[in-house]
């Protein structure tokens, strides 16, 4: 199915892909809009984008909600979604110290990236790296 | 300092309902996190970047989760000379942190730990570059006796 999103991809929009194309849709296709750009594409799942269901909630990114729409229990991802939490929202507590790190770098993605759809490409590397060195350590959600 | 004749100036006025009381804490405590300035006890405003935009837009959607109700704009200042004035407002409450940090670095018993969180909270909201922040940081590095390079 279609997945659309906002332009110039960042933290939370790389670990969605990345968790939409592992987890959730194989076939997934992404489109980009520019930010606030108005009607959304017509049969295309919307996410990340200020207002629609796979969105932040509650002071969450949009990771965290996706987790939580599609049931996904998985320890490992709860602490990556912990991760982007503290990346990309404000949060007081900060417990991941990869979470400053891990946003810089996905921003830098995109700014070696020639289009939006070659920064999710590059970012699934992160993300599967992320998700196996956590695998590796003893779990913490 | 930056020039800060162009800048652009996100907005925000918004109202909460008083109880449960955990709701506005949330909000205030957002606003004071990303360094936004109360003005004349009513508009909440940040310098316009990608991500004050984005981040004055999630807390308004969270606001109205919240059962309030957020409005959010972007505009310029047309009198000239205040979105100088109001630039040197983020600035100097910016810089009277970094202040604060000198003092505490000077002192035998530092927490070093504790004044390098600090300098970077400082930092993420040093929207205007203070060159403050560089002596801060050098400051911090010569502390803990490494290169200041």
């Amino acid at each position: 199915m279609k997945w659309v999103t906002w332009e110039q991809v960042g933290v939370d929009r790389m670990a969605c892909a990345w968790l939409i194309t592992k987890y959730i849709d194989r076939e997934a296709e992404f489109l980009f809009v520019p930010a606030g750009h108005k009607p959304l594409p017509e049969g295309a799942e919307p996410f990340d984008i200020p207002g629609v269901r796979l969105s932040h909630h509650r002071g969450h990114c949009t990771f965290y909600t996706m987790l939580r729409e599609c049931d996904l229990r998985d320890p490992v991802l709860q602490r990556i979604a912990r991760v982007v939490d503290e990346a990309d929202t404000v949060q007081d507590v900060m417990l991941e110290p990869a979470a400053t790190g891990l946003d810089v770098i996905c921003q830098g993605i995109r700014l070696v990236s020639p289009s939006d759809l070659v920064a999710l490409e590059r970012g699934r590397l992160v993300y599967d790296a992320l998700y196996a060195q956590f695998a590796s350590e003893p779990t913490q959600a | 300092m930056e020039q800060s004749q162009d800048t652009s100036w996100v907005l925000l006025v918004y109202k909460i309902p008083r109880e449960p009381t955990s709701s506005r804490a949330t909000v205030w405590r957002k606003l004071k996190r990303l360094g936004a300035l109360l003005l004349h006890d009513a508009v909440w405003v940040l310098p316009a970047t990608p991500w004050t935009r984005e981040q004055f837009q999630w807390l308004a959607v969270e606001i109205g989760e919240l059962e309030g109700e957020a409005y959010l704009w972007e505009s310029h200042l047309l009198l000239n000379g205040q979105s100088d004035a109001l630039a040197q407002q983020f600035q100097a409450r910016v810089d009277a942190a970094y202040q604060e940090i000198l003092g505490e670095v000077e002192r035998e018993d530092a927490d070093l730990v504790a004044l390098s969180r600090k300098y970077q909270q400082v930092r993420a909201q040093d929207y205007f570059h203070s060159e403050l922040g560089t002596h801060v940081r050098e400051r911090l590095m010569s502390a803990r006796g490494g290169s200041t390079s």
